[in-house]
């Protein structure tokens, strides 16, 4: 090796990055690597060890307490052929997408509306962002009376409308509705504040222009503000994306009382079981930890692939 | 000493190399448990009666340093991690009743009671309850703490109002059978619209099994969920939803709440701990309670055991002090601090349990909990019950919530039993 190797680096790493001597490797810089350790080796232990534990995991049988005995691709097999697993992963992704888009057009608005408020705009950021930093579990406990079928807000609101009641929380898509609202309700203002902060970027001269050339207010936001908010909503919908996936305290304590002997079933026809409670329930209520693990595995890649095409979704962009 | 820059570097490198290590370390070798004078017990918020905690802790003081440690959240994931860490395992641990099943084939885990003369006190505990703290191989894991025998809570007014039997011992006698107590749901509805004697199916379900001596799987690991005994408990629980005894209001809901204050949901069949949940749940009904006997004949729900794992350094005198915990007087005490229903039925006719109760309106409910609780039918309980248990009470709920066809219902369930049968490996 007489010369070092080309790395790819970004000009702002290479502007730092000190002339390499052929015989000085990664040795010399054993301080530099010992400071950023800590963090590493806290990953090593609790992190990358468990993880390549449940893979091994995957391919056992094991009741959490007694031997492991090897059970080879059948927990794989398994899982492959189970239909509550598939439904869990349709669960999943309905009531991503129910929660999701309805949650990014309020979110979308109501920065909108914050944007152009003059008065207390300081107090309305805060109270958009409350139901971010509530306890989920009370928020679920809430929305379970909110969802009574009798004497439930939201049927008391149908009614109030000339409408029939809905037994929310004991047919399938009302489960999947109610859980939805539930997210939206969570996530919304949490989202209008990082859409709000997008707004700020964009900047004034562009509306006055538009102003100029007498656009009115609708045509403003479609040609203007929404094409300059791409890359804010693209990063909003990956990060809804992620944390939709792993859906579970939501359904679990919204559910947990119309299953009398699991609180992972996700209601009536497993209709609000996400893919993170079927796990639950397959781990921790039947002991059955290599099938969880599978399970578990099974579940990464989903994300896996969703994150592949979000990805590809902003490759595109960055080609444009 | 003066402490130059590397030094400090490689001290501090050394200290969270160590740190890192140190868990992985202890995770090797010999189980841990407490040594000499500390004894840990690990049990949950209402899992034993804080002041015999208490008394215990005084009692042995001289001996052993007792730390009872509450532990929230998933109790048994939490107790199987410490176990299967080997490192911080609790000397004597609370098992839950429900979880026996998945540690009963694991007694190598604990320390079999016998050894320690638990026999000479077989004959004051529940023989049922007893046995079913022994393990498969005849080791003896679990001590007996309570138990949760079923009984029929019952609002009199709404009865008398119906023109249905109301006095504990006539509606004991008049709904003694599954048949008479539909029956009477049916009056109950015709009279009083609205008012339905059911709020699930799935009860109805599961607590017809538990009166019967058999479960889900057998000892032989043979799949049993599709005979005689769960059948006929699945069509009970059918033809009470055909006959529109049943309510559509979920458990636990505000809607059930306000149902049950109103009388629209007169009457639960549960277990004697439930007692706890309707007052804490529906205070303004004092008084207008009572309890009779459990149609179809006494079953139970629940109840817990404690048990000596393999890191405890003094057996003995982990054994000297949980059956002085468990014994008559001590459970007697447990009943009146956290309703934990006696295994010990010397406590029965203890006057601190037949204090008349004002939210029963007086009634002395031990005149129907304690002949229930000595007459309970015993089953083998497998570790694989749950898994095998739950496309059956799943398919039910598809049919008594959802409307799917029964026939069809039972047909999934049993096709879905025998894919997870193979999966667990139990034949069929």
């Amino acid at each position: 090796m007489a010369t070092a190797p080309v790395v790819d680096t970004p000009p702002a790493a290479l502007a730092e990055t000190p002339v390499t001597h052929p015989k000085k490797g990664i040795l010399s810089y054993w301080r530099l690597y010992a400071a950023i350790s800590p963090f590493y080796l806290l990953f090593l232990a609790f992190g990358l060890i468990p993880v390549g534990f449940s893979l091994y995991l995957s391919f056992h049988r094991w009741d959490g307490l007694g031997t492991m005995e090897f059970a080879g691709l059948s927990q794989y097999r398994y899982l492959l052929s189970d239909t509550q697993f598939w439904t869990s992963i349709g669960n999943t992704l309905i009531i991503w997408a129910l929660a999701t888009f309805p949650m990014i057009f309020l979110a979308m608005v109501t920065a909108v509306m914050l944007n152009s408020a003059v008065r207390f705009k300081n107090l309305y950021r805060f109270a958009y962002f409350l139901p971010n930093v509530t306890s989920i579990v009370a928020v679920a406990i809430i929305f379970g009376s909110v969802f009574s079928t009798n004497f439930g807000l939201a049927n008391a609101l149908l009614q109030a409308v000339g409408l029939d009641q809905v037994a929310w929380l004991n047919t399938p898509w009302g489960i999947k509705v109610a859980i939805a609202v539930l997210m939206t309700w969570q996530w919304t203002g949490y989202n209008a504040i990082i859409f709000l902060a997008g707004l700020q970027t964009i900047p004034g001269e562009l509306y006055e222009a538009a102003r100029m050339d007498g656009a009115g207010p609708v045509q403003t936001f479609f040609r203007i503000t929404l094409p300059l908010m791409r890359p804010v909503l693209l990063f909003v919908l990956i990060i809804s994306t992620v944390t939709g996936l792993q859906t579970f305290s939501e359904p679990q304590v919204l559910l947990q009382t119309t299953d009398n002997n699991s609180s992972f079933a996700g209601g009536p026809g497993h209709s609000g079981q996400t893919m993170v409670l079927y796990f639950f329930q397959q781990t921790f209520d039947n002991n059955d930890f290599g099938y969880g693990a599978a399970v578990a595995w099974g579940i990464f890649l989903v994300v896996i692939i969703f994150s592949i095409i979000n990805w590809r979704l902003v490759q595109r962009r960055g080609e444009d | 000493m003066r402490l130059s820059r590397r030094g400090l570097l490689r001290a501090g490198l050394a200290g969270t190399a160590a740190t890192a290590l140190g868990g992985l370390a202890t995770g090797c070798g010999v189980p841990t448990g407490s040594t000499g004078r500390n004894m840990v017990l690990w049990y949950w918020s209402g899992g034993l009666s804080p002041k015999v905690v208490q008394d215990a802790k005084a009692r042995y003081d001289s001996a052993v340093n007792l730390q009872a440690i509450q532990i929230g959240g998933y109790y048994r994931s939490k107790l199987m991690t410490t176990m299967t860490g080997r490192a911080h395992i609790p000397d004597i641990a609370g098992l839950k009743g429900e979880d026996m099943a998945s540690y009963l084939p694991n007694s190598d885990q604990f320390v079999d009671l016998r050894t320690l003369g638990a026999e000479k006190l077989k004959d004051q505990y529940l023989p049922w309850k007893w046995d079913q703290g022994i393990a498969p191989d005849g080791s003896m894991v679990g001590f007996p703490i309570d138990c949760g025998p079923v009984a029929h809570y019952y609002q009199p007014a709404v009865f008398q109002k119906a023109g249905l039997a109301y006095e504990p011992a006539d509606v004991s006698r008049e709904l003694a059978t599954w048949d008479q107590f539909f029956a009477a749901g049916e009056q109950l509805k015709k009279r009083l619209p609205g008012t339905f004697i059911l709020t699930d199916a799935l009860s109805v379900f599961g607590i017809s099994v538990n009166q019967t001596t058999k479960r889900f799987v057998d000892k032989d690991r043979h799949f049993i969920g599709d005979q005689e005994h769960v059948r006929t408990a699945w069509d009970r629980s059918v033809e009470a939803t055909r006959r529109g005894l049943v309510s559509k209001i979920i458990n636990g809901t505000a809607d059930n709440t306000s149902a049950t204050e109103r009388g629209l949901l007169p009457s639960q069949l549960n277990a004697s701990w439930a007692a706890g949940d309707i007052k804490l749940n529906v205070p303004k009904t004092k008084g207008k309670w009572r309890v009779a006997a459990c149609p179809g004949g006494p079953s139970n729900i629940g109840g817990s055991f404690l048990a000596i794992t393999k890191a405890c350094r003094e057996p003995e005198k982990a054994f000297e002090m949980i059956t002085w915990m468990l014994d008559a007087s001590n459970q007697a005490q447990g009943f009146v601090d956290s309703v934990l229903f006696p295994s010990t039925p010397a406590s029965y006719a203890m006057q601190k349990l037949r204090e008349p109760d004002a939210f029963f309106g007086d009634q002395v409910t031990m005149d129907v909990f304690g002949p229930a609780a000595q007459n309970i039918p015993v089953a083998f309980n497998s570790p694989y019950d749950i898994a095998l248990s739950t496309p059956i009470n799943d398919e039910l709920r598809n049919f008594s919530v959802l409307g799917k066809d029964p026939d069809k219902a039972w047909r999934d369930a049993m096709s879905k039993c025998r894919r997870i049968a193979d999966h667990l490996g139990v034949s069929y």
